[in-house]
């Protein structure tokens, strides 16, 4: 049976081996180089050794210009597991539908559910393996764009631990559910597709900022400062949002800050002097950079979760004979 | 009653499969002896397919039971399917393997697997091992999907519609490896189609559906001892009345009649012996409900 799974889906599994290979040495050669400039002219400027802060900020500005589009590029590796999942789960069933050897299969001396246990386990074994050891590389590979950007960046987040097998497992299984249900590979690739982009974007844009209850940062502006600090001081840190709130503690509209303008304006203070006399506070909602792998844990549960689901659905479709 | 059930390959008793709001099949009760080559009869969408996929376990019954060499097929464990080849219709096959990578997959996947007995089967065929299926004649694939499921050895064998993808020559062929493969062994053989011509050769028990129902079934030579066409001076009275009238058919001056259980033939009436074919289409042109009555035809001139 684990032949017979490797001989039905060993061209997929190349191909989408080559391909992650191909991307991989692509990673592993901008990497090293990028490891390399960061390490020589950034590194200091972190860990406080630096001894120029206007060297930093050029070689800061150089690191940026040649390896910021890294960071936009990972942002395409979303399609990573979206791809291995969808292309060996959608045609699992369907596609021995469509030519009908499942007819063939399920009436050799194999129970149809052992056939279904050797090829899930077979082709998941094969998807964790292919999407855990590309996310490692990732996120080897982005280790000086995390310590610039934080690991909450969508390029980061998303494509790095262990999230990205979970992603894969879940599109696997909604191929497969998809496959089971609609009997044709394309139109199960199609749904699987746009149920994966549909709960990619709700968990992400809905969910993981609740996953905890985020901290608050509440600050006393200093007088006379130049500038007002945004964030929390910590890069790494996941900003949610922020603002002003009065001495009682009340939020404050951005239409009360330009009144302030005007207000500092007239009594000849400047702005910031203005707002420290007047108790005026600045507030940060975010979560801390160290919540990182409870998030990750809660996310891959979610989508585990959800593809315990799908396979439930696909064994009740095997299991009663539907197809 | 256990005696009975240990000569009979499969029963089924009121066996129904309803598809959503379509009943495909319905109160089909059968026995069918081992040994037998069985031919399942009738016209396209009469529930052949069904009924045979009900018998090889990949559909599930509606109603009824249904038992194949003593057990259910939805058992569905390694030992029942063991012992029931099954050739799909279209002859399915993996169509990126090689002829031997099937041979592998059937040895994989089954616990007796003759795998000598398929490599020489089909190298006396001419069928080279290196081949993909996808690359075969349509003739060629049919023969290495019986192939496979011979070299099951299986105690049933169960082929919908072997021959209706195949041309004429493909077709004896494909006849020849059957008969030859199950000659020896005490094989029960039930295979469908709807050319009834080529079967009388090779079939030895008939089973004939029409409309989701069995309206015929048994021995083939017990079947024909069994009518008689009646040919005589053109009537229509009372015949049709007669459970025993299976069909009239009538011309210009005379009437023929198809009858069972030996119904005397009244004076001035000329029994004949009735061919199969005549047989399976006088029992098909019934009407759906047949309880009672026959079908009554008017026949051009040239009855």
């Amino acid at each position: 049976m684990i032949w017979l799974t490797w001989r039905q889906h060993r061209a997929e599994a190349i191909a989408a081996t080559a391909v992650l290979l191909v991307l991989s040495a692509i990673l592993v050669i901008v990497g090293l180089a990028m490891h390399a400039t960061f390490d020589q002219n950034i590194a200091s400027c972190f860990d406080g050794s630096a001894v120029d802060r206007d060297v930093c900020s050029t070689n800061l500005q150089a690191f940026q210009k040649t390896f910021g589009s890294a960071t936009t590029a990972l942002i395409l590796l979303n399609a990573v597991p979206l791809a291995v999942g969808a292309l060996l789960g959608a045609p699992l069933l369907a596609h021995e539908l469509e030519t009908g050897t499942l007819q063939l299969a399920w009436t050799q001396a194999v129970p149809r559910m052992r056939w279904l246990a050797v090829k899930v386990v077979s082709l998941m074994t094969l998807i964790v393996v292919l999407t855990g050891a590309f996310a490692a590389l990732i996120t080897w590979f982005r280790q000086p764009l995390d310590t610039l950007y934080g690991t909450y960046d969508a390029g980061a987040f998303d494509v790095e631990a262990i999230v990205p097998a979970a992603y894969a497992l879940f599109a696997f299984t909604a191929g497969a559910a998809a496959g089971a249900l609609l009997r044709r590979s394309i139109s199960a690739i199609t749904v699987s597709l746009l149920a994966y982009v549909a709960v990619r974007v709700t968990v992400e844009s809905g969910l993981r900022p609740r996953y905890r209850a985020p901290l608050t940062l509440v600050e006393n502006i200093a007088a006379g400062s130049h500038g007002i600090a945004i964030g929390t001081g910590n890069r790494s840190d996941w900003t949610l949002d922020e603002g002003f709130a009065d001495a009682g503690g009340r939020h404050l509209a951005s239409t009360d800050i330009n009144t302030f303008d005007d207000a500092a304006r007239d009594a000849g203070v400047s702005l910031t002097t203005y707002m420290h006399d007047h108790g005026i506070q600045r507030w940060v909602s975010y979560h801390p950079a160290s919540r990182f792998w409870e998030f990750q844990f809660i996310e891959a549960g979610i989508f585990l979760t959800l593809a315990a689901v799908l396979l439930a659905v696909v064994v009740w479709r095997v299991k009663r004979r539907a197809l | 009653m256990t005696a009975l059930d240990a000569d009979s390959a499969l029963r089924t008793d009121g066996l129904g499969k309803r598809f959503r709001q379509t009943w495909a099949l319905r109160d089909c009760t059968l026995t069918i002896p081992v040994g037998r080559v069985a031919a399942l009869v009738g016209p396209n969408g009469a529930g052949k397919t069904t009924l045979l996929r009900l018998l090889v376990g990949l559909l599930a019954p509606t109603r009824g039971s249904v038992e194949v060499l003593g057990q259910s097929p939805t058992t569905n464990t390694s030992q029942a399917l063991s012992r029931v080849g099954f050739l799909a219709q279209e002859h399915p096959l993996y169509r990126r393997f090689t002829v031997a990578d099937l041979l592998r997959f059937g040895q994989a996947c089954n616990l007796r697997f003759d795998r000598d007995l398929a490599q020489r089967r089909l190298s006396a065929l001419g069928i080279p091992l290196d081949r993909k299926a996808g690359a075969l004649s349509g003739g060629q694939q049919a023969q290495v999907s019986l192939a496979l499921a011979v070299a099951k050895r299986p105690d049933l064998l169960v082929l919908d519609e072997p021959l209706a993808s195949l041309d004429p020559v493909a077709r004896r062929e494909f006849l020849q490896s059957l008969m030859g493969a199950v000659a020896d062994d005490g094989v029960t053989v039930v295979f469908s189609s709807h050319v009834i011509g080529e079967l009388e050769r090779v079939c030895d028990h008939i089973v004939v559906l029409n409309h989701g129902r069995i309206v015929l079934s048994g021995d083939i030579e017990m079947l024909l001892a069994e009518h008689r066409m009646l040919l005589g001076p053109r009537t229509t009275n009372d015949l049709d009345r007669s459970p025993n009238v299976i069909e009239a058919i009538h011309a210009d001056r005379h009437t023929t009649v198809l009858v069972r259980d030996g119904a005397a033939p009244a004076p001035g009436w000329q029994p004949q012996p009735v061919s199969l074919e005549e047989l399976v289409l006088g029992y098909l042109r019934r009407p759906a409900h047949h309880g009672t009555g026959s079908t009554t035809r008017e026949s051009g001139a040239e009855a």
